[in-house]
């Protein structure tokens, strides 16, 4: 516990420091203003694993459709850090405001990273999303459902599993698509003066729709600093 | 402002799909990520069981007692127990087979695991290997000897208590279990990797890199053999076969078997143990003192079913060492399997 705490705050410290990696997922949409045009994320939970991620976005106050851009960082746990990664820069835009009612779209492109004792994988991918919820001062909830598709993998095998799995296996980039997963959620959060509590959860399905993911399902629990 | 972020965005729709131009190299294409089976490449050698290519081999004089090596999984291959050949130097007849689906074999769809129905063992395993033995025996007094490891330990148990009088020896090296209950709780032990560990994460991880589907065999393979590679657990540390290596390096994990193969078992729970009580020849039972999924207390319980037995602790070695490790198996296993048999 103690070796996941400490683990915890190094990332969420090392990354804090790099305005360009960091994350904003759930937004009120109800509590943005020119006054805080800044959304500082931090957030623990289950993404294709155990994670901890960090983020930043900046609004651009278009009249009618506002919009965050940024990006976010996240990690998984484990005794190598930052072996595996992925890092997300992208927009989000809210298109449609009735009343308490908005609907928002999500564009990412998406870098990752995957390493293991027998292959080195680096993925090229993008996220898109769309979310409809009630959105209040104080709190709101909405539905997300997005498409996380893996375009183009370079992979790069190590000597271990030349060795002992495959000798003949051929390194390099490969295409089309390596993979997708359809995802699809609700997601909430309670709004104090500058700050967000938030929460997503959701369940993930790959791209035929029938197979799962070994975690098929994905959670969040994280913090907005506006500011 | 809105200037700067049309910029952006466009950067990021430009890294997203520039690499679109390059060279296609499929990850589901035969070859590419994990080995061709006989089906796809005639020069491995095989042999025609059942309707299925089977990857096969056997050293040693045709007429002298068959020793037959069954692998791990389901859905393993037999390349870590080619340290087990040199018994063909010292006069016995061995065979090597990678079961239907499983490393370099030829693959099924899921579907036709699943459509065997109650009879699934039947048709999938035991009449594999009876018609395996059928192939290389060559007269009816053939001595038949079945080495097991893992759950190849599970299936020889189980086809010697079908046909106990047919078989002359009987070696299984730690079968996970034999009652189904026993086989889910050595899989939960033996595969109780920590929430925040960095195995299971190389686990789930990959996940949003590569997807398959049901039947794209290549991919899920691949996966398969990813996550199976390191389990410090059973204190495996990589195959270690000196001389007796192939001139290829070659190794498949069969996911789709092995997938079927668990949803069958949950489905009709086989006793691997049923009729063993009727095998009075003595058993040879191995185990490992670096699995930790495997304590002497484990080895009490699973061994018990056996009537006749002699029970071995394989020492310095995890639950494939005692035949994957050259060493180990030169100075140790060999001379007490030699012996085993000789004592029949």
């Amino acid at each position: 516990m103690k070796k996941i705490a400490i683990k915890s705050i190094i990332i969420i410290v090392a990354f804090s420091f790099f305005k360009n990696e960091v994350y904003a997922q759930v937004i009120n949409w109800e509590n943005i203003s020119k006054q805080n045009m800044h959304l500082l994320h931090i957030d623990v939970g289950a993404e294709y694993g155990a994670i901890a991620g960090v983020g930043y976005h900046h609004l651009i106050p278009v009249k009618r459709f506002p919009l965050w851009i940024g990006g976010e960082f996240s990690v998984p746990f484990g005794n190598q850090l930052a072996d595996d990664f992925k890092m997300r820069l992208g927009t989000q835009i809210r298109i449609v405001a009735l009343n308490h009612f908005q609907f928002s779209a999500r564009v990412q492109g998406i870098a990752r990273r995957y390493h293991n004792q027998s292959v080195r994988l680096f993925n090229f991918g993008s996220d898109l999303a769309g979310t409809i919820g009630y959105y209040r001062k104080k709190w709101s909830i909405s539905v997300e459902s997005g498409f996380d598709k893996a375009i183009v993998t370079n992979f790069k095998h190590s000597e271990w599993y030349k060795k002992n799995i495959y000798d003949n296996v051929q390194d390099g980039w490969y295409e089309p698509a390596t993979g997708g997963n359809f995802y699809y959620g609700l997601q909430g959060g309670f709004s104090m003066k500058k700050i967000d509590i938030t929460l997503k959860a959701g369940k993930v399905l790959q791209q035929d729709f029938k197979s799962q993911p070994l975690l098929p399902f994905y959670g969040q629990v994280g913090a907005n600093f506006r500011f | 402002m809105e200037k700067s972020f049309i910029i952006y965005l466009s950067f990021i729709v430009f890294s997203v799909f520039s690499f679109s131009c390059s060279r296609e190299r499929y990850i589901d294409a035969p070859g590419n990520l994990v080995p061709k089976t006989v089906d796809q490449d005639s020069t491995l050698s095989s042999i025609s069981i059942n309707g299925a290519l089977l990857h096969s081999e056997a050293f040693g004089p045709e007429d002298s007692t068959l020793i037959i090596c069954i692998h791990g999984g389901p859905g393993g291959d037999y390349r870590y127990m080619l340290n087990c050949k040199t018994l063909a130097t010292k006069g016995y007849r061995v065979v090597l087979y990678d079961q239907r689906g499983a490393g370099l074999s030829q693959r099924f769809p899921k579907n036709w695991y699943l459509s065997q129905g109650n009879d699934a063992m039947n048709k999938i395993f035991y009449d594999e290997l009876k018609g395996i033995i059928a192939h290389y025996k060559t007269s009816a007094t053939q001595k038949i000897i079945l080495l097991g490891q893992s759950w190849g330990a599970m299936l020889a148990t189980a086809y010697t208590g079908k046909y106990p009088n047919e078989i002359d020896g009987l070696i299984v090296a730690e079968p996970g279990g034999l009652k189904w209950d026993d086989v889910i709780d050595y899989i939960s032990e033996s595969r109780s990797f920590k929430l925040w560990g960095e195995t299971l994460n190389d686990a789930t991880y990959i996940d949003q890199f590569m997807t398959g589907k049901e039947d794209q065999h290549e991919i899920l393979d691949y996966k398969a053999g990813l996550i199976g590679s390191v389990n410090a657990i059973v204190g495996d540390v990589g195959a270690d076969l000196g001389n007796n290596a192939p001139s290829y390096v070659a190794s498949r994990s069969g996911a789709v078997v092995n997938a079927a193969s668990y949803e069958l078992g949950q489905d009709i729970k086989p006793d691997f143990s049923a009729g063993i009580d009727n095998f009075f020849t003595k058993t040879l039972f191995i185990y490992s003192s670096n699995n930790k999924a495997y304590p002497e207390s484990w080895a009490e319980k699973i061994s018990s079913a056996y009537p006749n037995k002699e029970i071995f602790k394989a020492q310095g070695v995890g639950h494939s060492g005692m035949l994957d490790q050259v060493d180990f198996w030169t100075t140790t296993m060999e001379p007490k399997i030699i012996s085993y048999i000789q004592s029949l």
